[in-house]
C-alpha cells in the first residue's frame, strides 16, 4: 500500500494505491490521522485501491467521524463497483460524497 | 468439466492475508467465477483469516499457527475451505448488525461484527463446522451464476 498526501487550502487530498486490510490498515491510520487534524475536507482517492476489508471501513469511519465533527465533508474519489457493493452491504455509502475524478471532488469544496 | 482441488498453507499471520487472498482470486479465475464473485470470496477469506490470525491464534497465545485453504471445484460449485487448530469459534453464531443498525449515522455506528457480515453477504453460501480440533469455515459460490 502506498499512501500520498497533498496539502491544499482547507482540504487535504490523500491518495492510496493497493489494498487495505488488517495488515496495510494500522499504517494507513497513522500515515493520514495527524494531516487530517489540520484539515476540515479530505478527498480520499480510492481508484487505485482493489480491496477494502472492514478494517479499512474502519480507516475510513475514523476520518468520517473527525471531519464530521468539524462539519467538514469526506469525498471519495474512483470506488471500484466491488467496493461499492461492500459500501452498500454496510450502509457505509450514505455517509460519503462519491465522484469519478479528483477534479469534480475539487468543484464540491469550489461551488 | 474436470473436478479440480488446490490447497495452500500459510503462516497465521497478518501479512498471509494478501498471499491468501491471491491465491483465492487464481484459483477462482481459473474456475471461471467472474469478478464480482472473486472478489466476494476474497473479502469472506480476508475476513474469517483476519479472526481467526487475531482473534484464534494471537489472543489465545499460540504461536507457530498456520491456516490451510482448500479450494475445491466440483459440479455447480466453487468452495473454499479455511482450516484451523486454533480455538472454537463459529463465526455464525456472533451477533452481526441489523438493518436498523446499518441505518443508524455513521457517528453512532458500532463496528463490531461487522467483518462476519460482509463475509456472509459476499458468498452465496457461508458455514462452520468444528472437527477432530479443527475449525473449518467454508465459503461456496456457484460459477455459472451472475
Amino acid at each position: 500500500m502506498e499512501v500520498t498526501l497533498k496539502l491544499e487550502a482547507n482540504l487535504v487530498i490523500i491518495t492510496i494505491e493497493g489494498s487495505i486490510d488488517g495488515n496495510t490498515s494500522g499504517e494507513l491510520q497513522m500515515q493520514i490521522m495527524g494531516k487530517i487534524s489540520e484539515s476540515d475536507n479530505v478527498i480520499l482517492d480510492l481508484s487505485k485501491v482493489d480491496f477494502i476489508s472492514s478494517a479499512g471501513l474502519r480507516v475510513l469511519l475514523m476520518v468520517y467521524r473527525q471531519i464530521k465533527v468539524k462539519n467538514g465533508k469526506v469525498v471519495l474519489v474512483g470506488i471500484s463497483e466491488e467496493i461499492k457493493d461492500v459500501m452498500s452491504m454496510t450502509g457505509f455509502i450514505n455517509y460519503f460524497q462519491i465522484t469519478d475524478s479528483i477534479e469534480d471532488a475539487q468543484n464540491i469544496f469550489k461551488s | 468439466m474436470n473436478n479440480l482441488e488446490e490447497s495452500k498453507t500459510f503462516v497465521a499471520s497478518l501479512e498471509s492475508l494478501e498471499p491468501m487472498r491471491d491465491f483465492v482470486s487464481q484459483t477462482g479465475s481459473n474456475a471461471g467465477l467472474n469478478k464480482k464473485q472473486i472478489y466476494g470470496l476474497c473479502i469472506a477469506v480476508d475476513e474469517i483469516a483476519t479472526n481467526i490470525i487475531l482473534y484464534g491464534y494471537q489472543n489465545s497465545g499460540i504461536d507457530n499457527g498456520l491456516i490451510n485453504i482448500h479450494t475445491i471445484f466440483e459440479k455447480e460449485n466453487f468452495t473454499v475451505i479455511l482450516e484451523d487448530s486454533s480455538t472454537p469459534f463459529n463465526p455464525l453464531e456472533t451477533k452481526i448488525p441489523d438493518e436498523n443498525e446499518l441505518g443508524l449515522p455513521l457517528e453512532e455506528r458500532k463496528i463490531g461484527g461487522l467483518g462476519i457480515l460482509m463475509a456472509k453477504e459476499s458468498v452465496d453460501e457461508f458455514r462452520y463446522e468444528y472437527k477432530d480440533g479443527k475449525n473449518f469455515n467454508i465459503f461456496s459460490v456457484r460459477p455459472n451464476d451472475d
